[in-house]
């Protein structure tokens, strides 16, 4: 399809012939990328192995020797780490490639074999009794220190769960909402807090200009555990006169944020939860009208937000 | 035939094309300028977020709109609420035409989402409920035209997609009551009219005065595919015979197995060969669903086995090739032909974020071992 493009540019004289000849020997020869395939199959590679590995143990425990067990996976998570040592490319505050194509899943399998490595001690040998906070901060320690040495943002989003099961939250996207008890205050108030860290860390390292292209994956985990936090103070606890507040607070943070990096995705996530917030607040403020009210309500203040985000920075793309 | 303005279309191919040479070297930078400044299409196509989010207003607003034309006309019979419908998705599609597209230049905005769908979606709904139809034959044959038509015109390939599964079921559909044979039929029918399609695709595809339709056609083509790996694949096939005649096995089962594995590994080997990417990925696709076939006729190795076993030859393979193909780039690379696209990004934090649900811990008791979720000995929830 790009000959037609090709001829048309030649004929405005935009393109002069040769050029176009050149382009068009690029486009015919080409290499044919197997990226994509590739490494979604290296992906699923590991996630296989992972889970497979991860029932065999299970349910292979009681025949096979503990101890033999534990130094296999042992030894497999320490030569994933080993490799992610020997090949790791030089330490930068900046961003840095990944020395080798499959070095991040490497690294992913080591992080993950090492959880079940710990997991294996808990269930076996009980080494953290009942101290199941040590059992998080552990793992959470390590994959900081592995993410920021290594430069990784998946194992950054490990340790970042890892932190937030150490508080007492669960961050899975697909978990979130079902496994938290929302209903309970410590929850709520420790989901605030924990957003606010999250938050200010990445703000700092961007300030100090140290691995500022970690502050997405920060930034990410951040905004919804602070707003489904707020919204959760405002459905379940119903403190409006606390939780409104904070909400706001949140959305104009991410707002300001989002205008300073021009990020779309923090804007738009943003505005949807505080849209949210907002209609939950004034439609349970006021009562008595008629259902008419609330429809005009939805047409009006969606009406609002549509011409909102068509002229928030209307031809930029982040 | 097209909504869109055609020269604007054109204005936007030229200028993806010359940013993608102008990222590889290919020319000059004020030649570059040069192309921007004359190619600019005046659409409204804002990036994918903020069209997320304007369709879920849009959405929210037409909601609330059917409500209060519902509540304010209040129809009392299913009759005036068939013709409301209609109109009501008659009023969608002008405003979608009028305002969004002539005056506005919207493009894949979110909102022309919304009110192309919630149109044809009304004006479908509200015809079948006004000749009250049972559903079957007469349904497809109702919503066909609307489907091609909103493909062709406002080039949409989700449109596209339920097209072709609209006469495709159309097809099976007339193929099931073919008396005495139709076990027989069935699946070449399915084989035939993917066949086929995919030929208009393929063909369409590549014509010039075809161009604006190029990623509808890919994903017809794509479909046509997969469609016709379906209509032999053993499962597909079994079930079919199973929940229609009564079989157990189908006829000439060894048959159907052979092309459970023959198809995939064709498509692979001929996606590579013939660098068709389409073809590769639905390969790729095909060739999974040929294993899991197999899993659920053969028990031949515990789940976990297969799991493990299956992850090593997939992450070898593909080390390997990796390997290879970062020493050997000739015909074919490891490298991204583009690099941080979008779609790139997006692939990235999904495999972020299955990976911290894997391994995020998840349950209070002591340790979480099953189903792979080793969580980090155990912790979460409250304490």
């Amino acid at each position: 399809m790009y000959k037609p493009v090709l001829t048309d540019l030649v004929e405005k004289n935009i393109l002069e012939p040769e050029d176009a000849e050149r382009i068009s020997t690029y486009e015919n020869t080409k290499p044919f990328s197997l990226h994509w395939e590739l490494k979604t199959m290296l992906y699923v590679g590991v996630l296989l192995l992972n889970v497979g590995l991860g029932i065999l143990i299970y349910e292979n425990i009681d025949t096979v020797g503990h101890a033999v067990l534990i130094v296999l996976i042992g030894l497999a998570s320490a030569g994933c780490f080993w490799y992610a040592y020997r090949h790791r490319a030089p330490f930068s505050r900046g961003e840095v490639e990944s020395p080798t194509p499959y070095y991040d899943y490497i690294l992913l399998l080591g992080c993950f074999t090492f959880l079940i490595m710990e997991g294996y001690w808990q269930y076996q040998y009980n080494i953290f009794g009942d101290r199941y906070g040590l059992a998080t901060f552990i793992p959470m320690v390590l994959f900081f220190v592995l993410a920021y040495l290594f430069d990784n943002r998946g194992v950054l989003s490990l340790a970042i769960s890892a932190l937030a099961s150490w508080v007492g939250i669960t961050v899975a996207p697909e978990e979130m909402l079902s496994q938290n008890d929302f209903k309970s205050q410590t929850i709520i108030i420790t989901g605030i807090l924990l957003g606010v860290v999250l938050a200010a860390i990445p703000t700092l390292s961007e300030r100090f200009g140290f691995k500022k292209h970690f502050s997405v994956t920060w930034l990410n985990f951040s905004i919804h555990i602070l707003m489904v936090s707020c919204l959760a103070g405002l459905f379940v606890l119903d403190e409006k006169a606390i939780y409104f507040p904070l909400l706001a607070l949140s959305v104009a943070f991410y707002l300001w944020y989002a205008r300073m990096r021009h990020s779309f995705y923090f804007m738009v996530v943003a505005v949807l939860y505080g849209y949210i917030g907002f209609t939950y607040l004034l439609l349970s403020s006021v009562s008595g009208f008629e259902f008419e009210f609330y429809l005009l309500y939805f047409l009006i203040s969606c009406g609002i937000m549509i011409a909102f985000l068509i002229n928030y920075k209307k031809h930029r793309n982040a | 035939m097209i909504a869109y303005d055609r020269k604007s279309l054109d204005a936007q191919q030229t200028a993806e094309y010359a940013e993608r040479w102008r990222k590889k070297g290919l020319f000059s930078e004020e030649t570059s300028q040069q192309i921007r400044e004359q190619h600019q299409s005046g659409f409204y196509s804002p990036n994918v977020f903020v069209r997320i989010g304007l369709a879920v207003f849009g959405a929210v607003m037409l909601l609330a709109c059917v409500g209060l034309v519902g509540l304010i006309l209040s129809p009392d019979s299913s009759q005036s609420v068939a013709v409301l419908g209609v109109l009501f998705g008659l009023a969608c599609l002008f405003v979608l035409e009028v305002q969004l597209i002539r005056n506005k230049r919207h493009f894949g905005s979110g909102l022309d989402d919304v009110l192309l769908y919630a149109g044809t979606t009304a004006i479908i709904s509200g015809l079948l409920l006004l000749f009250d139809m049972p559903g079957g034959l007469a349904t497809y044959i109702v919503v066909l035209p609307f489907l091609v038509a909103g493909s062709i015109r406002y080039l949409d390939r989700l449109m596209a997609a339920g097209a072709f599964v609209c006469a495709l079921l159309m097809v099976l559909h007339i193929a099931k009551d073919v008396p005495r044979v139709a076990v027989y039929v069935l699946p070449l029918t399915g084989m035939v009219f993917s066949l086929l399609v995919y030929r208009f695709a393929r063909t369409g595809g590549v014509r010039v005065g075809w161009r604006y339709w190029s990623s509808v056609l890919a994903v017809v083509e794509l479909l046509a595919l997969l469609a016709f790996y379906a209509s032999g694949n053993y499962w597909v096939v079994q079930q079919a015979g199973h929940y229609y005649f009564g079989m157990d096995t189908p006829p000439a089962g060894g048959l159907f197995w052979a092309f459970t594995f023959i198809v995939p590994a064709y498509c692979i080997f001929r996606g590579i060969r013939a660098k068709d990417r389409l073809m590769l990925d639905a390969g790729i696709a095909c060739m999974a669903a040929a294993v899991f076939t197999f899993r659920y006729y053969f028990n031949v190795l515990p789940l976990a086995w297969a799991a493990a076993i299956g992850g090593a030859v997939l992450f070898s393979i593909s080390w390997f090739s990796i390997r290879y193909l970062r020493s050997h780039s000739h015909a074919y690379a490891y490298e991204p032909e583009e690099k941080d696209t979008l779609l790139q990004r997006v692939q990235e934090e999904i495999f972020d974020k299955t990976i911290v649900g894997q391994a995020a811990p998840t349950t209070n008791e002591k340790t979480s071992m099953e189903g792979g979720q080793f969580g980090g000995g155990g912790s979460g929830g409250d304490f």
